[in-house]
């Protein structure tokens, strides 16, 4: 349906000087668990398409679901009607060239995901709650598989095709003085294991009941799990290599290429070819992917671009390494396939033990960063406190303060249990200079 | 292609009737089919250029059957009847399992035929009225070299719904939101700050046509500059003025959160069990409801077909009530709110928050400042993280004022403001009389992103601050 749809689309899009026509469809499973019980279970089947055009130097742009015959008409006839009231966009410079792969197909499909069933899906959900010490207040678990194609008059003509699993999962302690606990999984293959989650739930929940309130102001060293450093280096450093930040002067390392950025320690590689959530050959401009070092030995490499900033990387993306929803609705912007920071050797018990004073924190409120500054004020849901490489004790209730773009410039030890995280595959890593406080 | 019509969706209603009477035929102890068609066009522009600008079409049907205790659903991008019995199919399957529920759904029977309550349709202007906006708003901010990037947005948001349930419900009704902004980015030497603003509504393009655009955007560049020079944040537990969007933000995170019915019947709400006790001073009294006329979170009916309505969450320090979909209103004994909503009709129906703000109290703003010896005052809001667990909740402000004396002294930058949502209700001890809502999105945990309102007037408590550098 998707490749009749691009089809169709190219075939009337001769009279514009520029043309491109992307589709999509996905599939999703999805099953919730609320207060340790399996209360719905959806499918949803989710096609559209996105169709863009120049002409005489102005843009349009429409997108559609494709539910109905007329469907592919109508989205053509809407950018029409876009374009007809653009104004003449200096900045437009083309839409992808067509290339020849640079990496081969990452392994990013499995038949398992592809063929679940709700059955399947209830025993997963079963094992779960059953491996479970405390209660699981609200999770999900969330299976696709997608299909896409984009089409352009450049002579771009890629299709790709994917399997996406996502679980998000909570936990509480049903006491007096509740705990909660938090686990995310991302990955491309049903390799999720509920047993281990259910555990890790249970481990997590029963520390945080234990948190209490942390009093006073202190500086410390902050050691973040992969967990809680995933969306922070990308909130931050991802922003800093963004291409569209660069061009538009907003991004803090614009003028840094080729100087230090980061501690020798700090490598970042954008590698498409493993297998991680968005991973693909092409970019869902039709740009080819690469194997791409971004930061090495501290020192800034590469920035990520899509065609709006020209010279593409393969970057421009419509995906979501979460929503496997209505990627046909998304104009392509610039979006990291898949950073891998560059692991250290250390164990998370090892950098805690060479910690002199700091915490180790095993929930943020919402782990992010400011993506202009770098800067953070985050509420620690629960922390371990670290006095001469022991833990003392668990907190909660305050707020952990610094600015990540000082924070790799810092960085005191790097681990060796790196976790994907979403876009991001990053191990347990410690940085000095942070400061804590409390009621 | 289904362009949301309202005559396209007569020929839906009728698949979608078919498509309840197959689901309860097979099953099912109560179902509901709502079909939904959105249409969006947006706008937005950096320095001066047309940076998107786009037009979307999507639509669907979403099929839900309840049975033992669970909903299953189907869902489909397609009008297509073969494809929406289907899916009506899926939905019984997915809601299969040992038993029936304890509890009987007590949906209200409502027909009904809405129409948005708008001035100025935006169907009604042409395209390039919209677009012009957004530029004159982008280039009103051009005032100073050190503006690196000025940003306009226009984006207009028309929903059509229709739904049918198995107690006889045959709703339709028109959503239409509307939203102009202007953001400024400023750099000097090592510096980088931003400054936001502009209207946003379920109003028409007169949320444009009202709009100051060149004061707007002028401002905006003026605010994003004078940040250049805000200092750090001093830290600790102080005393803080909440702005009406900071306040909002405390509303919606610290108590909102907690009052959403699905959280009670899990006891992951702090507040379970709370109706009658007091959870702030007697100066609080906070609301969520969804009939504010015009705010970004209104609706008329929620998506299962409850007609919106007022819910009084505190009143004068005293806890009073829940939040409610159908299904938490019958596990718990109460009536349904009309709070059971979803993103869209791909998305699951959870109990969510419409206009959610604390009521006005007797101050002036000026007044409030001036009684404060040591504090600072908030100047909006940047997000904000719940924790009905915990009973905490985490605000970030994207700026502030340092006030000793009762006067304002030096512009802070941006910090996060933390601590029990409890302790800070309760040492507010002074409002101002005007209360304002702001529009945003909710999501709830992780995604299912709704749009919705909060608010409030000024507020002053004492709660932990504390900024990065």
């Amino acid at each position: 349906m998707i490749h009749n749809a691009v089809d169709r689309a190219m075939q009337r899009a001769s009279s514009y000087d520029q043309s491109e026509a992307y589709a999509s469809k996905t599939t999703v499973h999805t099953i919730y668990i609320d207060n340790s019980r399996i209360s719905n279970i959806e499918t949803k089947v989710d096609t559209g398409m996105m169709f863009r055009m120049s002409k005489d130097g102005k843009l349009g742009k429409a997108s559609v679901s494709l539910n109905g015959e007329g469907s592919v008409d109508n989205c053509l006839r809407m950018a029409d009607t876009v374009l007809g009231f653009s104004p003449v966009d200096d900045e437009f410079k083309g839409y992808a060239q067509p290339g020849q792969a640079r990496i081969g197909m990452p392994d990013v499909w499995d038949d398992r995901v592809d063929s679940i069933t709700p059955d399947d899906l209830r025993e997963i959900a079963k094992t779960l709650i059953g491996e479970c010490r405390v209660n699981i207040p609200r999770a999900q678990i969330r299976l696709s598989s997608t299909e896409s194609h984009v089409m352009n008059g450049n002579g771009v003509d890629a299709v790709h095709r994917s399997t996406l699993v996502y679980g998000h999962f909570t936990s509480m302690t049903v006491i007096d003085h509740p705990g909660e606990g938090m686990e995310t999984y991302h990955g491309t293959h049903l390799n999720l294991d509920p047993v281990e989650i259910a555990h890790a739930l249970s481990d997590k929940a029963e520390a945080a009941a234990v948190c209490r309130e942390f009093k006073g102001t202190e500086g410390m060293t902050m050691i973040l799990p992969p967990s809680e450093l995933g969306d922070m280096i990308t909130s931050s450093v991802g922003s800093a290599i963004d291409g569209e930040n660069v061009k538009y002067g907003r991004s803090m390392w614009k003028d840094l290429m080729d100087a230090e950025v980061a501690s020798k320690e700090f490598n970042l590689i954008e590698d498409p070819t493993l297998s991680a959530p968005l991973s693909c050959v092409f970019d869902d401009e039709g740009t080819p992917t690469e194997r791409r070092c971004v930061v090495e030995g501290g020192v800034l490499r590469s920035f990520l671009r899509d065609t709006f900033c020209g010279d593409s990387t393969g970057n421009g993306m419509r995906r979501s390494s979460v929503e496997p929803q209505g990627s046909y609705e998304r104009t392509p912007t610039i979006k990291p396939l898949n950073l891998v920071v560059g692991h250290g050797r250390y164990s998370r018990d090892q950098i805690v033990e060479q910690t002199d004073n700091g915490i180790l924190v095993e929930k943020f409120a919402w782990p992010e960063a400011d993506e202009l500054t770098g800067r953070f004020g985050l509420n620690v849901r629960c922390g371990y406190i670290i006095r001469k490489g022991e833990i003392v004790g668990t907190v909660n209730n305050a707020l952990l303060m610094g600015n990540m773009l000082d924070a790799v410039r810092n960085i005191e030890m790097i681990g060796n249990d790196s976790k994907q995280m979403g876009v991001i595959n990053v191990p347990t890593m410690s940085f000095s200079g942070m400061e804590l406080v409390g009621n | 292609m289904m362009t949301g019509s309202f005559s396209d969706m007569d020929n839906v209603r009728d698949i979608l009737k078919t498509a309840v009477e197959r689901m309860s035929d097979a099953g099912a102890e109560f179902a509901d089919a709502r079909s939904q068609s959105v249409r969006v066009m947006g706008a937005s522009s950096v320095n001066g250029n047309l940076r998107q600008l786009v037009e979307k079409g999507t639509g669907g049907v979403c099929l839900r059957a309840w049975s033992g205790g669970r909903w299953g659903y189907g869902t489909v991008t397609s009008f297509d009847k073969d494809s929406i019995m289907a899916a009506a199919d899926m939905a019984v399957r997915n809601a299969s399992g040992d038993g029936r529920s304890g509890f009987t759904l007590e949906p209200v029977t409502v027909r009904a035929d809405v129409r948005a309550d708008v001035r100025i349709h935006p169907d009604s202007v042409d395209p390039s009225e919209k677009v012009a906006a957004v530029l004159d708003i982008d280039k009103s901010q051009s005032i100073d070299d050190r503006i690196i990037n000025s940003m306009g947005s226009y984006s207009e948001e028309i929903k059509d719904n229709a739904l049918v349930n198995s107690v006889g419900s045959d709703i339709r009704w028109e959503e239409v939101r509307t939203l102009c902004r202007a953001m400024s980015v400023a750099a000097d030497g090592g510096r980088i700050e931003r400054y936001y603003d502009g209207p946003d509504s379920t109003l028409g393009f007169e949320v444009v046509k009202d709009l100051d655009i060149e004061a707007t955007g002028r401002s905006t560049a003026v605010e994003a500059i004078n940040t250049l020079s805000a200092e750090r944040p001093p830290s600790g537990h102080l005393t803080v003025i909440s702005d009406p969007m900071v306040s909002g933000l405390l509303a919606h995170e610290a108590m909102g959160h907690a009052s959403e019915g699905d959280e009670i019947t899990k006891a992951r709400s702090f507040l379970t069990g709370a109706i009658g006790r007091k959870v702030a001073s007697e100066v609080i009294t906070m609301y969520d409801n969804g009939t504010v006329p015009g705010a970004h979170g209104s609706v008329p009916f929620d998506d299962e077909g409850t007609p919106s309505s007022c819910t009084k969450i505190i009143d004068e320090g005293v806890y009073t009530g829940y939040m409610h979909s159908l299904e938490t209103a019958s596990q718990l004994g109460f009536k349904p709110t009309g709070n059971g909503r979803a993103e869209n009709f791909g998305k699951r129906v959870w109990v969510r928050m419409t206009n959610t703000y604390f009521g006005p109290g007797e101050w002036d703003r000026d007044e409030l400042i001036a009684d404060t010896k040591d504090g600072i005052l908030c100047d909006k809001m940047v997000n904000g993280m719940e924790d009905p667990v915990g009973g905490c909740f985490e605000a970030k402000c994207l700026r502030g004022f340092l006030i000793k004396n009762g006067e304002v002294v030096k512009t802070l930058q941006s910090f996060t403001l933390t601590g029990k949502s409890v302790d800070i209700l309760c040492s507010a001890d002074a409002l101002t009389k005007e209360v304002v809502l702001d529009g945003g999105m909710c999501g709830k945990g992780i995604e299912d992103w709704v749009r919705v309102s909060s608010g409030g007037p000024y507020m002053r408590a004492k709660m932990i601050v504390g900024g990065g550098q």
